[in-house]
């Protein structure tokens, strides 16, 4: 089998995304210079493209629309374009280091946005749209926190929106870097006495960023963090001290 | 959120045969929709429909999930065209096409000798390497090349013969 065959043979698999980052990289530049290829990549494709559409649809909890609802609002805002940041010095704590400061003008739109949210919802369940005639608005109840990070993580950074009406909290994570292999994040609500219990698992996009919903209310807990843990699901407890970190008051 | 109340529905039916995890599954389709509205100016209706782009991108993700792996690592599937609309905009008709197309992909995919139709799927919804369906069937690594390749040939001629495709010129941007 000469060189073009042995690629040629290996390109359904490309499109499968069947082949090992080395691999794919070696024939994805023999396909950007092989016309043959090309065109048989295009088809196999579009076979590809089809395949989920085998799976018969199954209906998402009613919960999941208003929480893409909720994460959307919050992250249009997020790209909101504001004014010249200005900046907050936290003061350190014992253990948990938040050292590094966060653009005040992105917390400003978040927490706009959120109360926006909140508002809206409140105004919904209502039966009411927020802003018609008279109707007196809803009291808001968002707080907003901020976790640093430090050591490997110093570059990220995570806005905590707690919907305290809605039982939930948004954090909109930036800065994190690519996981090791077989590992997640996983952010952990800790009470005052030291206990950490866990709230989300996650996987930051390419960019480092990542809009997480945590479920739980924040009443009771004190710090929040984040550790990377074995992937799928996390650990029970925190395996190593928190890089990513901040009060919840 | 006319989008989401039109692919939710398969969006989360793929990150569930994926991930067979209905809290990931909510993570991941979530994450896929939030993709869509924030990177809405970047989208490129040549290359393909907002259906394609919004799978693909809970497919990817969801094998990221399921195989721990960070993005630095991912070999995502590329966006490519296909013939849905790219309207977000309400018909009655994409809905009776989106339902052909549904019955023949199942048709066609149901067609193919199982081997053939194991292998594209471990590859597709269980994210696994050729060199790991190899391991995993217990054949050599050119048997599996070729059942990817001939099941992805079927299953182009049989949509194609169906008209549910473009031609590699009309596919051309």
């Amino acid at each position: 089998m000469s060189d073009h065959e042995e690629l040629e043979s290996t390109v359904a698999a490309w499109v499968l995304g069947a082949l090992e980052a080395d691999e794919a990289a070696s024939i994805r530049v023999h396909v950007e210079g092989c016309a043959t290829c090309q065109q048989t990549a295009a088809r196999l494709r579009r076979a590809a493209a089809a395949l989920p559409l085998e799976v018969e649809e199954v209906s998402p909890p009613p919960r999941l629309r208003e929480r893409v609802y909720v994460a959307a609002a919050a992250a249009r805002a997020s790209t909101v374009p504001s004014a010249p940041a200005r900046r907050r010095v936290v003061p350190a704590r014992r253990g948990w280091k938040p050292t590094a400061s966060i653009p005040f003008g992105r917390l400003q739109a978040l927490v706009a946005a959120a109360t926006v949210v909140v508002a809206l919802l409140i105004g919904l369940a209502a039966g009411n749209v927020v802003g018609r005639n008279s109707v007196p608005p809803a009291p808001v109840q968002v707080a907003r926190y901020h976790l640093v990070g430090h050591g490997t993580l110093a570059g990220a950074r995570g806005t905590v929106i707690n919907l305290k009406v809605e039982g939930v909290a948004l954090v909109d994570f930036s800065g994190l870097p690519p996981l090791a292999k077989g590992k997640v994040y996983q952010l952990w609500l800790i009470t005052p006495g030291g206990h950490p219990d866990s709230g989300a698992v996650f996987v930051p996009d390419s960019n480092g960023g990542k809009v997480v919903l945590v479920g739980l209310p924040l009443t009771g807990y004190s710090q929040m963090a984040v550790t990377a843990e074995d992937a799928p699901n996390g650990s029970p407890t925190p395996s190593q001290q928190p890089e990513l970190s901040g009060p919840l008051s | 959120m006319e989008l989401y109340d039109r692919y939710a529905g398969l969006a989360y039916a793929v990150a569930m045969r994926v991930l067979g995890d209905p809290g990931r599954a909510e993570d991941v389709v979530q994450e896929a929709f939030l993709k869509i509205w924030t990177n809405a100016a970047g989208f490129d209706p040549k290359k393909g429909s907002l259906r394609t782009w919004l799978i693909t991108a809970v497919r990817n993700r969801s094998i990221d999930y399921l195989r721990g792996r960070g993005a630095h690592e991912r070999q995502e599937l590329d966006l490519q065209p296909d013939f849905a609309s790219t309207s977000t905009h309400s018909d009655p008709w994409r809905e009776v096409s989106l339902e052909l197309e549904r019955m023949a992909v199942r048709e066609a995919v149901g067609s193919l000798p199982a081997e053939q139709r194991q292998a594209v799927q471990l590859a597709y919804f269980g994210g696994y390497s050729q060199s790991e369906i190899a391991d995993m069937t217990h054949v050599p690594l050119s048997t599996v090349k070729g059942r990817m390749r001939l099941a992805l040939e079927k299953l182009s001629s049989y949509l194609l013969g169906r008209g549910l495709y473009p031609t590699d010129s009309e596919a051309s941007p």
